[in-house]
């Protein structure tokens, strides 16, 4: 029994420091073409103003151009599929190792913000090539990513994204710019699109208490950092959907603004300036951008 | 409590030290503390559900005790049935309960009479399948003096709900498992490695090899529709791997906690993937379930004995039982019945026991022959899984309407390098080690120490590399 124990003990010890040469492997977030988080939680993200929201922030508001415009440092923090329970995880973090910026601009999916949407999800996967870092180690573990032996065990840090060795692309489609943005510079395929002129209306049964509960968080974050907080709607190749936005205004608190696209503007019906139907070309979100900082510099 | 989370892997420590440090001395009280951790080990799940074993447990046991003093031959009849209705009464209630309400219904409707059946909340209790039968078995082999029944209730209890086998086998039969409570069990230093080592080849199993195939297997059929012909055949295979690695996974961590403990529980899988014909693949495959079934209903139907006829019927039984032992859906049935279509040539060929042996044991890769014969047989029993997985017999048909079309020919959308190199990684140390009871028995043995705990932690890391949540095991819901 003696030996059983002593020879557990010792296997273990070994493995123990064996493993820790598991955090020099773990470069994963070296070989990452988006570094945007990791700039986040180093603290390099002191700005004026931070958009935060899925692929129509991301690629539908060019941080650039509004820096430009308002003279208001500015950056993208939208992430392509990301849900609301992710903005707040990135706002939350924002403010923890950074300055708080002046204003968010959070931009909305229309009608899917509050309710179950396959395309849009906590976005644990960006997490993943930082695993490293604590902070975001705490967090996959809080999304039951990881289980807390990832606080013992850098093994338990890693997961497969460590052993794709290439480099990520830069997509050629919708590459970051140096704001963060991720306009659409280019078409690889033809997506046939018709102006849909009905849309569906909202029906608040299929909210999801867990997604309104991170929309009223960013609210109180904000809130409580001073932080003025803008909601924008972008353009969609397709009417308005007026519903949603009344049920919007209901949970938004009265300090803040929301801004929606000039849905009288013919431009947004000419679908040489979009990409599908809720991602403008660059072309497109340039003058989307525009109508933003107007309303930045006139509110 | 699930073997691959913290609180087993806290549980563990516990109850080994205190087996072999506090209660060592004195074997009741040994078996007490197993008694006591078992039900832990259960009632962490849902502590209701462990009135349910103990009824189970004591009914027969009572059953037991009388049928030792009890000389005639209708009152045995009678205990036996008592048992008997108990335990399937319990089993039938709980899993298909709603199955039989909803088809009834069904088949009302069909002839024109609309009747309103209740469907019951219920909540299937872990293991239950399992523990039934192990407690079944006990009470058929008393009453067939097979065995003398105990009167020691404390072993009894241990028995039944011995933790690492409680809640996904192998089935225990009482001849082999009971007596080994009467015994003072003594630490050996080679066992306990042993058991170890299967823990650890276990969890690598489950956590890495089951796991990280069911995400593609689940991805892949819960949306066949969206996918081409030659995905939906890498998400068959994914899942056969996934419910071999799962539930082989399970039995050797049963098996190797077991071995620190100082019990021997058989062995339930034996490298089924490399049988050479289906007769040799269910021989192989679930072995604590397949011997039960051959025993207490094949055999009793009168087995391979008697005209062409009966022996037919009794194979299409046995076979279709057996799938609805897994669960209260057609999907289960119709596995059974392909099954046994699968083996019915062999024995109008009389070639059901053709394969006894290991398949090249004196060589180190199989012939032409043998190589065809395995990989027909594993092709067999991919297309046979995917009745297993689906959710309903159409979801099946059309499952397999989407493979064969010409989109079978195209490059897979999803096809998991790592996972692709660690299935072959897998299935190379599988049939290295397929003469022994599990794949890394004798691996390396006859290597240096400083070698041998290399690859076990290369494992471990594995393990920790490769693992996402606490997974259920799929046996769990049988």
């Amino acid at each position: 029994m003696k030996k059983f124990i002593k020879h557990s003990v010792l296997f273990f010890v070994i493995f123990f420091i064996a493993e820790k040469s598991a955090y020099f492997i773990s470069n994963a977030s070296e070989r990452e073409y988006d570094k945007r988080l990791e700039y986040v939680i180093n603290g390099k993200m002191n700005k004026d103003l931070i958009i935060l929201g899925s692929s129509i922030g991301a690629s539908n508001i060019l941080a650039g151009q509004i820096e430009n415009e308002t003279g208001l440092t500015a950056y993208n923090l939208s992430y392509p599929g990301s849900n609301v329970l992710f903005h707040e995880f990135i706002l939350k973090s924002l403010l923890k190792f950074n300055n708080s910026p002046k204003t968010i601009i959070l931009t909305i999916d229309n009608p899917s913000e509050f309710i179950e949407e396959k395309t849009l999800k906590y976005r644990s996967d960006r997490l993943y090539p930082l695993a490293k870092y604590n902070y975001i180690n705490n967090e996959l573990i809080n999304q039951n990513e990881k289980n807390f032996m990832s606080k013992l065990f850098c093994l338990a840090r890693l997961n497969t994204s460590v052993f794709k060795f290439d480099k990520i692309k830069t997509p050629i489609e919708n590459p970051i710019d140096s704001s963060g943005s991720m306009p659409f510079i280019k078409k690889t395929s033809t997506i046939e699109m018709e102006f849909l002129e009905e849309v569906k209306g909202y029906t608040i049964k299929f909210e999801l208490k867990e997604k309104l509960r991170a929309f009223k968080s960013i609210q109180k974050l904000c809130a409580d950092n001073n932080i003025q907080l803008i909601f924008v709607f972008s353009p969609n190749y397709q009417k308005f959907n007026a519903a949603f936005e009344k049920r919007f205004q209901q949970l938004m608190l009265d300090e803040n603004k929301i801004m929606v696209y000039d849905t009288l503007n013919p431009i947004y019906k000419n679908k040489d300036f979009y990409y599908d139907v809720s991602h403008l070309m660059k072309n497109g979100a340039s003058i989307f951008t525009a109508e933003i900082s107007t309303f930045i510099k006139t509110n | 409590m699930l073997f691959n989370s913290i609180d087993f892997a806290v549980f563990l420590p516990i109850v080994f030290l205190l087996y072999w440090f506090v209660t060592q001395s004195n074997l009741k009280l040994q078996n007490l503390l197993l008694v006591a951790a078992s039900y832990i080990f259960y009632g962490w799940w849902d502590w209701r559900f462990l009135s349910l074993i103990i009824f189970s447990s004591l009914i027969d046991y009572f059953i037991g005790v009388v049928l030792l003093k009890e000389n005639n031959p209708a009152k045995r009849k009678g205990l036996l049935w008592l048992s008997i209705v108990v335990n399937l009464g319990f089993l039938g209630f709980f899993k298909y309960y709603n199955f039989f309400a909803d088809n009834f219904t069904k088949a009302f409707s069909f002839f024109g009479n609309e009747i309103s059946a209740n469907s019951l909340n219920i909540i299937l209790p872990v293991g239950i399948s399992f523990y039934t039968f192990q407690t079944l078995s006990y009470t058929i082999d008393v009453y067939n003096r097979k065995m003398e029944p105990t009167k020691d209730i404390i072993s009894f209890l241990a028995f039944v709900s011995f933790f690492p086998q409680l809640v996904a086998g192998p089935i225990e039969r009482a001849a082999n498992l009971l007596p080994q409570f009467y015994k003072k069990r003594i630490f050996h230093f080679s066992k306990a490695v042993d058991g170890s080592r299967q823990i650890l080849w276990g969890f690598f199993k489950k956590i890495v090899i089951a796991d990280n195939c069911a995400e593609y297997a689940n991805l892949i059929f819960n949306n066949a529709d969206d996918y081409s012909g030659s995905t939906l055949v890498i998400g068959a295979v994914f899942f056969t791997f996934q419910i071999y690695a799962d539930f082989s996974g399970y039995s050797d961590i049963a098996i190797g906690t077991s071995r620190l403990f100082g019990f021997d529980l058989k062995q339930n899988f034996a490298f089924p993937y490399f049988s050479r014909d289906i007769a040799e693949f269910w021989r192989r495959w679930h072995i604590s379930l397949s011997t039960w079934f051959r025993d207490y209903l094949y055999i009793p139907l009168g087995g391979s004995k008697g005209p062409l006829k009966m022996k037919v019927r009794n194979i299409f039984i046995i076979f279709i039982v057996s799938g609805f032992w897994h669960g209260a859906n057609w999907t289960f049935i119709f596995w059974g019945f392909l099954n046994a279509l699968y083996f019915l040539p062999l024995l109008l060929k009389n070639r059901n026991r053709h394969h006894l042996g290991i398949v090249a044991q004196h060589t180190n890769l199989p012939s032409i022959r043998e190589f065809f014969a395995m990989s027909l047989t594993f092709g067999l029993t991919v297309f046979a899984w995917i009745f297993f997985r689906s959710p309903s017999i159409s979801d099946a048909f059309s499952f397999i309407k989407n493979i064969f079309t010409k989109s079978l020919f195209q490059i897979p959308e999803i096809r998991p390098s790592y996972l692709i190199l660690l299935i072959g990684c897998f299935i190379f140390i599988e049939w290295v080690g397929r003469t022994q009871k599990y794949a890394l028995e004798k691996l390396l043995l006859n290597k240096p120490m400083a070698l041998r705990w290399a690859f076990y932690m290369l494992l471990i890391a594995c393990i920790f590399i490769f693992s996402s949540n606490e997974q259920e095991f799929i046996y769990f819901q049988f």
